[in-house]
């Protein structure tokens, strides 16, 4: 197998990488110190390791790295900083949504591919958005409170 | 002494690492990376039981892989999880396969330059196998002339022989369940079993190691003890302790699926050690799969009881299925008779607990440790006991439950201790308002499609696992609390928080001890150099086990910062006082008395360091000296469709017991991730294996039926409440929560089924196909009847 170079602009910075054709996106994107990108299953099971691909959340490990030549990608670690989190982020810190962690960037993905289109998600919008995601520790319940608080925030201050 | 006038406890506070994970800056295991880092990878066996004929490695080590063999271990057998005493404990395993005992087991590693290289690597080794027959089922594995997994084992240092694949028995026997019998007025009893299901935690087990050049490792690992993993690692590979670092890291929680040492552990380390360079090993999800899961029990249980309720002895036997190695498997069948008799007054008991090797995954702990499944056995027939004796099943647990001032189990017949707190009646005083119980109305007033039913289960979990004297578990915890030239805190415990939030809860803790501001005490990175022995993060012991270590060494923080601070001010140390002043930012130490003899912590503090005097700080360890139930209750309102099977969850009312609450939103996370645990393990969750020992879902996620979001109740209709209780032995009054939050949950939806459509369920899962099943032979009979 021969390796072939692509470009990827991730949370605004271009990386040119050379790689195995069958490298899925999720192994280039860790690869490249990306971590906040998750791996759960490496098989479209829990969706940890969502991304935005152009504007779209795909599960990264469902998409051929080779795939998103020249494409714009967004990872949670792209959405905000420790200084100035995203809206949901600190929804998501705040609503008790987070315990150990590990399915949240992908969550707050998730979530934010809904709240771009639905500025104001009904619960089962919410559920239906998340229900790629798997959690194991919270039941769910607080993650569909931070994201109804998300949204009225970014409401309120014309964010997102 | 009882205080619940605080500052920092009970508050709800923004967790300290959650900017890190909110923004995926935190890091795991398998986010770790080290410069020329080699890639591992197992061989792992396509057959569930079977004898290694031979292993060709050479087409693998010709594309420059690292390859290592059973020849190439350390040819000791160890047990993974050292939280039991030596002498208690059964010793199974091999770093890599001697016979392969369950579908998955790694028979060969390598580790290359790349992932890709590593894996095909692995593809290249060729092994070959003589299959066995495959034992999936216990009660098969023990009949004689069985294929036998085993010929002996280590238990302690003695080679015992394994007869019919038995791995373990064990009996209890307490009062004259005989007489108790002869003197009972009623019996109830049934034969209950529930499955091996899978742990599920989110970030796949992994290892990172680096050889030292001084011939000692440096370990970064997936596990809830970082001291026990190096104590077993330098048991393995014969290194002094003083040169083997394991790093405290994040865990993307484990539920008991760490407890141990993982199993790529000692490969990660071998390959390391053997290719002198570092390695990082990660478990496929399928791998994982196969690598561990609860152990799956089978239950006949008998109780007796007066005409008046009052319970008299308990029967019991069981059959744990071990899976392919013994774990934890001894202690497990002590802890199981200890729930039932912890959960009513039971003083008369005749068990005899079994344990059996089969093809499967190995049983670890998981959530509860064999409570939820002796839970779901009691609460089902205490329900069947009320309905025949005619008294409200509220009432019947009034009666009989263990509470305070009695005696309790906490883990099994050798650890038992008095509860001190109790907040029983006040959780089903709530619960019964919350969920209207009293308008519950019986199984045959129900007809059409969809039948309701509302159902209680009650439950606890010991916290920790200490007790005034020693017995076969270990438990203590360890902290380091030091105060810095600043005035702020660092407190060095080598306690893993699996996500529950348990730094949170010692943060706030020492906070409050010290009259220090939240944001300037922090729970530090740590690994097994720099702190003193903490056993483990399970038993649903972080708050109280590892909260109390902290409490304890600060404490004796605050006596040094008294005795410092009377030397600068002139006054009796006695005399002095700290309080929290929010507007400096600082503790206040002060004379009530005298109101200009004061300084604060980042005065005292920076004085002794530029006078060259001292470092103000502790360290001890702590041994809890009692286990205090944390106890839950769980109402539920469930609607079940009788044409489709299916049970909706409408309302909840979830209560616990767990003293002082020191995280609330976070408690709430406990209770509310209980309920989808428990739900899942009640309805959905069963991980099957064919007969070959092949995982049905074939190592997909969503086969394995862990709950998703769609499964979860809404939450308007998820109701949380929280006993007013203070544990004396507990630090400034607080119990746990962990476990005790899934333990009552699957019997509450067995009981609340039952009240739905008069059917009992006494196996797990209770799928909508086990209703339909049950309905139509409901139906039948009544069709009978009629004719
Ligand atoms: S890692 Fe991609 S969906 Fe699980
Ligand atoms: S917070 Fe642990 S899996 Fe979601």
């Amino acid at each position: 197998m021969k390796p072939q170079m692509i470009t990827l602009h991730i949370n605004g910075r271009t990386h040119y990488v050379a790689l195995n054709p069958n490298l899925t996106l999720l192994v280039a994107l860790r690869d490249l110190g990306y971590t906040d990108v998750k791996s759960g299953c490496e098989k479209g099971d829990c969706g940890a390791c969502a991304v935005f691909l152009n504007g779209v959340a795909v599960n990264s490990c469902l998409v051929l790295a080779a795939q998103a030549d020249e494409g714009e990608i967004l990872t949670a670690a792209g959405l905000g900083t420790s200084e100035h989190p995203h809206p949901l982020q600190t929804a998501f810190s705040d609503a008790g949504a987070i315990q150990c962690g590990y399915c949240t960037p992908g969550m707050i993905i998730s979530a934010k591919a809904l709240l771009d289109h639905k500025p104001h998600p009904t619960d089962a919008e919410i559920r239906d958005a998340i229900s790629g995601n798997l959690c194991r520790c919270t039941g769910y319940a607080q993650i569909i409170q931070a994201v109804q608080s998300a949204a009225e925030k970014m409401d309120a201050g014309g964010e997102g | 002494m009882e205080n619940k006038n605080f500052q920092v406890v009970g508050q709800i506070t923004p967790r300290k690492d959650g900017v890190a994970r909110v923004t995926g800056q935190e890091k795991y295991t398998v986010d770790m990376t080290l410069p020329r880092m080699l890639y591992g990878r197992t061989v792992c066996s396509p057959y569930a039981h079977a004898r290694i004929k031979s292993i060709d490695t050479s087409a693998a080590e010709a594309m420059g892989a690292v390859v290592l063999t059973f020849k190439d271990i350390p040819p000791i057998r160890y047990n993974e999880r050292i939280i039991t005493v030596e002498w208690a404990l059964h010793k199974d395993h091999y770093i890599l396969a001697d016979k392969v005992r369950r579908m998955g087991e790694p028979v060969v590693a390598v580790a290359a330059e790349t992932e890709a290289l590593a894996e095909k690597a692995a593809r290249a080794v060729k092994v070959e196998y003589e299959p066995l027959p495959v034992l999936i089922d216990p009660r098969e594995a023990m009949k004689p002339g069985a294929a036998p997994l085993y010929d002996t084992v280590m238990y302690g240092d003695k080679e015992i022989k394994i007869e019919n694949n038995i791995a373990c028995t064990r009996d209890v026997i307490e009062g004259d369940v005989d007489k108790a019998f002869a003197e009972s007025d009623v019996f109830v009893e049934g034969t209950f079993k529930t499955h091996k299901i899978y742990h599920a935690q989110m970030e796949p087990k992994s290892v990172l190691c680096r050889p030292e050049p001084d011939g000692g490792i440096t370990v970064w690992a997936t596990t809830q003890s970082i001291h026990n993993t190096r104590i077993v690692l330098g048991q393995i590979f014969d290194i002094p302790l003083s040169k083997i670092n394991v790093k405290r890291m994040a865990v993307g929680g484990t539920f008991g699926s760490s407890i141990q040492m993982n199993s790529v552990v000692p490969i990660g380390v071998a390959l390391a050690l053997k290719a002198r360079r570092p390695v990082r090993l990660t478990l496929t999800r399928e791998e994982d799969m196969h690598d561990h899961g609860r152990f799956g029990t089978d239950a006949h249980i008998k109780i007796g009881a007066k005409k008046d309720g009052t319970l008299t002895g308990v029967e019991m036997e069981m059959i744990a299925d071990l899976g392919a190695h013994i774990i934890q498997g001894y202690s497990f069948l002590g802890v199981s008779i200890g729930w039932v008799v912890s959960l009513y007054r039971l003083p008369n008991v005749r068990y005899k607990g079994v344990g059996v090797y089969t093809n499967k995954a190995p049983g670890c702990a998981m959530q509860g440790y064999g409570n939820p499944q002796a839970t779901l056995a009691i609460e089902s027939l205490l329900d069947e006991l009320a309905e025949k004796l005619g008294i409200d099943p509220l009432q019947l647990r009034l009666k009989n439950y263990v509470g305070l001032g009695m005696t309790f189990w906490g883990q099994g017949p050798m650890v038992r201790s008095i509860v001190w707190s109790d907040g029983v009646p006040e959780l089903l005083g709530k619960g019964q308002e919350i969920i209207g119980w009293d308008k519950r109305e019986s199984p045959d007033t129900k007809s059409g499609r969809f039948r309701r039913g509302i159902g209680l289960g009650r439950g606890f979990h010991t916290t920790s696992a200490g007790a005034p004297q020693p017995g076969d578990v270990i438990d203590f915890s360890g902290a380091l609390v030091k105060v810095n030239q600043d005035g702020s805190v660092d407190v060095v415990t080598a306690m893993v928080d699996h996500g529950g939030g348990t730094w949170e809860a010692i943060a706030k803790l020492v906070a409050e001890t010290l009259c220090v501001p939240l944001d300037k005490v922090n729970v530090v990175p740590s690994d097994t150099f720099s702190t003193v022995y903490d056993v483990c993060t399970h038993a649903t012991r972080g708050t109280y086990a590892g909260g109390g270590a902290a409490v304890k060494v600060a404490e004796q923080v605050k006596k040094e910062i008294f005795e410092t601070a009377a030397h600068y001010l002139n006054v009796q140390p006695d005399a002095l006082k700290l309080r929290m002043d929010h507007e400096q930012g600082q503790a206040v130490i002060y004379v009530p008395s005298i109101p200009d003899r004061k300084m604060t912590l980042k005065q005292l503090a920076s004085r002794t360091w530029s006078e060259s005097w001292k470092t103000i700080a502790a360290v001890d360890s702590y041994r809890p000296t009692n286990c205090p139930p944390a106890y839950v209750t769980i109402f539920l309102e469930i609607e079940v469709d009788t044409w489709t099977g299916a049970v909706r969850t409408l309302q909840t009312a979830l209560g616990v017991d767990c003293g002082t609450v020191v995280n609330p939103d976070g408690a709430v996370g406990q209770l509310e991730g209980g309920l989808s645990r428990g739900l899942g393990m009640a309805l959905y969750e069963d991980n099957e294996w064919n007969d070959q020992g092949q995982l049905l879902s074939k190592g997909y996620w969503v086969d394995a039926k862990t709950p998703g979001i769609m499964e979860s109740p809404a939450l308007k209709d998820l109701n949380t409440h929280f006993a007013d209780t203070y544990e004396p032995t507990g630090p400034l009054g607080a119990k746990g929560i962990g476990e005790a939050a899934l333990n009552p949950v699957p019997a509450a939806y067995a009981n609340a089924i039952y009240n739905a459509i008069g059917i009992r369920f006494y196996e797990l899962p209770i799928t909508p196909e086990k209703i339909l099943g049950a309905l139509m032979e409901q139906e039948n009979m009544v069709k009978e009847g009629v004719h």
